[in-house]
């Protein structure tokens, strides 16, 4: 019994030694402002004699760490707009290969236990909708005409996540002392390629290295791995592999007594409770 | 049923819950607050003792509370709470503590192991457990807050009780296996430190421990588990239904470039 009260008080030292530490970091709340400027695409270079450097003028985005930013209902907007599932296996709707949308009351559960988010905005008259044929809208034109005095005020006002359009998001979960897994990095279709994606890993990497967590893992399909290779990952050098549950049907399972949850497209199997069981080895 | 952690988590969504707010432009407790409020918790709980009594005591305190709390919001709220099928699964449901193994030996000494998904491990015992697998040391407040801040952590502690004497006199309680998960509670998952104590390996204590892990993350629907496996344990993954790099998919750590 003395034991266990010292060793009860012993813990609690340790927790009062963690509330002095900085913990804090994951609520302090991080809003800057950045420029970007727009990369020459193929399209541009033909209209070069039209659009010299100094009519595409750098614009403002705006990163935002603070969750109250993350509204709900432009988030899922955005994950439909980047065609982004939270499930691994995702069950696509229609030809296109559109992922169904993402659930809002698991995402709100999802955000409210993510450690870090970080949220990016942008006005929306700086979203450029490239179609690919070099129509280009908005900021090139509203240089060449002129102006009326609404888009005079939207553009000198400055972007703030109240007004502005949520064009960028990442997340990440850790357990606030060892660990963290980044999920979710997803910029809209129009905007990529600037950087922005690299700015947003950079950011909850940064803010995660400032808690001391240094053990950061990011998933990815084959087609982000030189996403995050840009952004300073690489393979475990440890060597491990990553594995995944899948398992969906056992061949021991007997009708009626297996249980299964429908995690997007895949059927995973619950593994089944089993009761006490007698140890099949002698305990040293 | 839920898992102590995550009970715990549900009674806090439970909190700032109003009856009708708008959807859109509102937010919950912010994970930061999250994190806090888990603090404030778990320094309640260690005041309690470690008896079987008391263990019994807070399971049904913790029950009762978190059923009560989700029966008072699916009467006010317009919208649909997050857990509302675990209701049903209280039956099914996965206990806090029970008996996984008991075996007597020849001189009458009775030994059990006992499965815990209540988290209640100490910092030490767990330095020393690592320490015997031949893992590389970790700062001990580091662990405590990882272990708090998991979603659940699974603990096997073996319980030697010598015959013919009281219950509680000659009892020794040592900690011989644990694995932990982290999650978002809603989508993703990681399993991080499994380990068994190599004098207890090969009895299928580990395939319990991570068993017990997988079925309380899919009562749950959270349904992206993911481990990192060395390179020796990889079969005992995939004998658990793990595949290795699904579909393409690979895990990448991050590299500080100095």
């Amino acid at each position: 019994m003395d034991m266990a009260v010292t060793r009860v008080a012993v813990r609690m030292k340790i927790q009062m030694q963690l509330k002095k530490q900085p913990m804090k970091g994951f609520q302090s709340t991080y809003m800057e402002l950045r420029w970007i400027r727009r990369r020459s695409t193929k399209t541009s270079q033909i209209d070069r004699k039209l659009l010299t450097p100094a009519m595409r003028p750098p614009f403002p985005i705006y990163f935002s760490t603070d969750p109250k930013h993350a509204d709900l209902d432009r988030l899922q907007q955005l994950y439909a707009d980047c065609n982004h599932s939270c499930y691994r296996f995702p069950n696509y709707v229609g030809s296109h290969g559109r992922v169904e949308s993402v659930d809002i009351h698991k995402l709100r559960v999802a955000l409210s236990h993510s450690a870090v988010l970080v949220s990016v905005f942008c006005k929306p008259h700086h979203i450029v909708d490239d179609d690919g044929e070099g129509h280009f809208t908005s900021s090139a034109d509203s240089s060449k005409t002129i102006m009326g005095v609404t888009d005079f005020l939207q553009s000198v006002t400055p972007v703030s996540p109240y007004d502005g359009h949520l064009v960028g998001f990442g997340r990440a979960i850790s357990d606030c002392g060892l660990t963290a897994s980044i999920y979710d990095v997803m910029v809209i279709p129009s905007l990529r390629r600037l950087g922005i994606g690299r700015m947003i890993v950079k950011k909850i990497v940064r803010m995660l290295t400032n808690r001391d967590i240094y053990d950061i893992a990011a998933l990815c399909t084959e087609n982000e791995r030189l996403f995050l290779k840009a952004c300073g990952f690489g393979g475990d050098i440890l060597g491990s592999t990553t594995m995944m549950y899948t398992r969906s049907t056992s061949s021991m399972i007997r009708e009626g007594e297996s249980d299964v949850r429908r995690i997007g497209q895949k059927l995973l199997l619950v593994p089944p409770l089993k009761g006490p069981f007698k140890s099949s080895r002698t305990i040293m | 049923m839920l898992t102590l952690n995550a009970a715990r988590h549900t009674s806090l969504l439970v909190v700032p819950f109003d009856g009708s707010y708008p959807v859109s432009g509102q937010f919950l407790v912010p994970a930061n607050l999250n994190c806090w409020f888990t603090r404030a918790r778990r320094k309640f709980r260690t005041f309690q003792l470690k008896t079987g009594f008391w263990e019994s005591i807070k399971t049904g305190y913790y029950r009762e509370f978190t059923t009560s709390g989700r029966k008072r919001l699916l009467k006010n709220s317009t919208t649909q709470v997050i857990d509302s099928p675990s209701i049903d699964e209280d039956d099914d449901s996965l206990p806090q503590e029970f008996v996984l193994v008991e075996n007597t030996e020849l001189d009458g000494t009775i030994e059990q192991i006992i499965f815990s998904s209540g988290g209640d491990i100490d910092v030490y015992d767990l330095q020393a457990l690592c320490d015997k697998v031949g893992w590389p040391r970790r700062p001990l407040s580091k662990l405590a807050a990882a272990l708090k801040n998991s979603y659940m952590v699974a603990s096997l502690h073996s319980i030697r009780k010598s015959p013919g004497s009281g219950s509680e006199e000659n009892e020794k309680k040592k900690l011989i296996g644990m694995a932990r998960a982290t999650s978002d509670h809603a989508f993703n998952a990681t399993i991080w430190d499994v380990l068994v104590d190599p004098s207890y390996q090969g009895q299928g204590l580990g395939k319990a421990l991570v068993e017990k892990l997988i079925r309380a993350l899919l009562q749950r629907d959270i349904g992206n588990i993911t481990l990192f496996a060395d390179s020796q344990v990889v079969e005992f993954y995939r004998n658990l239904g793990f595949e290795p790099d699904p579909e393409g998919i690979k895990g990448m750590f991050w590299y500080p470039k100095y």
